[in-house]
């Protein structure tokens, strides 16, 4: 065998990477960093997938109320009154993260992990979002928005850091408008103390105030003809944990100019190094359930 | 691999009043569930009676045939076993006049 040089070596190991993941038919539809993170496949379960509850001292009362509104994401066969099961794209399963039935209303579920380098990141999803079908209306309105959030922050040891999220929604209707564009958020609001220990604060990152429109950043997703008929949507979002940066965005067909986006920064907190958490939620503008669903999700990272 | 089983929150730091019921939750892949509920606060008034509600479909709800009583004081847990359920589960609880408990409602779910 002739001597190959680095760069052939390195080429020879991407290639053989992405013939493997190609041929894999649980990953062959995502396009992982070399090394995955997790994969979530809602017929294992809920991989972590956990409810983002809010802070609290001595008395829940003291959770902020956007977070007390929150409830636990669950496994949905996606049954519908009038089709039964739409199941997923290659299970029955799929995570469904439901608001209340109250205009406003949001829910969250977020997945906790700790990162090992400073480095690039890639959350890929398939996902699609309805109202609940509680009306024989088309109701492409009801659904306020869906979204992802990522909450971060550096090591211990990196001098000069911030508290790094990230927030990027789909603003599907507002006030029955339908926008249908991708925008962001710089802004949480003012930090709380909770409770009397000056140990710890709350901050609702996901009021409604703040968004900014994502320049060109319109889309009009597949939402299909009735409330009951699905289907699956692809999102990828990359961001780079060294410079704390967002990289790109691509969902479908479509990929997004991230130079005009930023993220919420505050300052750092004494208990969240290397924080690396990532926060799905769903928003309805009606007095009507929103439901996010969420098929599968792949994320990897360059280390 | 081992079953699934989950913890689901449905009603946490809830102030039930007058007609009251959890979220709905669907729990198709379970085959045993028990719902807990556990007053965080002194309830008020007369105890009520809460039951476990089914549904076709997440929207119209029939009593499943279990019923309990609400716990009688702070921290009391009442409990609610089912084997046998379909897909949605929720509980609900009708209190008299005057009376209230605030609720954390939890749904434990093994495959």
């Amino acid at each position: 065998m002739k001597n190959q040089t680095p760069d052939q070596t390195g080429d020879l190991t991407e290639a053989m990477r992405l013939a493997l993941l190609r041929a894999d038919p649980a990953l062959s539809r995502f396009d992982p960093l070399p090394r995955i993170l997790s994969f979530d496949n809602f017929a294992r379960g809920h991989c972590g997938w956990s409810q983002l509850v809010g802070n609290y001292e001595d008395d829940l009362d003291t959770m902020l109320p956007g977070y007390a509104q929150h409830t636990s994401a669950m496994l949905s066969t996606l049954a519908h009154w009038d089709a039964g099961s739409h199941g997923g794209m290659d299970s029955s399963y799929a995570l469904k993260i439901a608001t209340r039935p109250v205009a406003g209303a949001r829910n969250v579920a977020i997945k906790r992990h700790t990162f090992r380098k400073r480095g690039p990141i890639r959350f890929e999803i398939y996902f699609t979002f309805k109202p609940e079908a509680n009306t024989l209306k088309l109701s492409e309105t009801d659904v306020r928005s869906v979204g992802l959030l990522f909450d971060l922050q550096g090591g211990d040891q990196d001098g000069n850091n911030d508290r790094v999220m990230p927030h990027l929604r789909f603003l599907n209707a507002l006030d029955g408008q339908h926008l249908q564009k991708w925008q962001y958020k710089r802004e949480t609001e003012r930090i709380t103390p909770i409770g009397t220990d000056n140990k710890t604060i709350s901050h609702y990152h996901l009021s409604p105030e703040g968004w900014v429109d994502l320049p060109g950043g319109s889309q009009r997703l597949c939402y299909n003809e009735i409330p009951t008929k699905v289907n699956w949507t692809y999102l990828c979002f990359d961001f780079d944990l060294a410079t704390m940066t967002a990289l790109g965005l691509r969902c479908n067909d479509r990929s997004f100019d991230l130079s005009g986006f930023d993220s919420i920064r505050i300052p750092a907190m004494k208990n969240l190094w290397c924080m690396l958490n990532f926060g799905l939620f769903a928003e309805t503008d009606v007095a009507k359930r929103a439901f996010l669903y969420v098929d599968s999700i792949c994320i990897s990272g360059d280390f | 691999m081992l079953p699934e089983n989950i913890t689901a929150v449905v009603s946490r730091n809830e102030r039930w009043r007058g007609e009251a019921a959890s979220e709905p939750y669907e729990a198709g892949w379970a085959r045993e569930a028990i719902f807990f509920v556990r007053a965080l606060k002194q309830p008020v008034g007369p105890i009520a009676t809460a039951w476990v509600e089914v549904s076709p479909d997440g929207m119209h709800w029939l009593r499943e045939g279990t019923e309990f009583p609400m716990p009688k004081e702070r921290d009391a847990v009442a409990m609610a076993r089912l084997a046998h359920f379909g897909n949605w589960l929720r509980v609900a609880a009708r209190f008299d006049s005057g009376a209230e408990c605030t609720v954390l409602v939890t749904l434990h779910l093994k495959a």
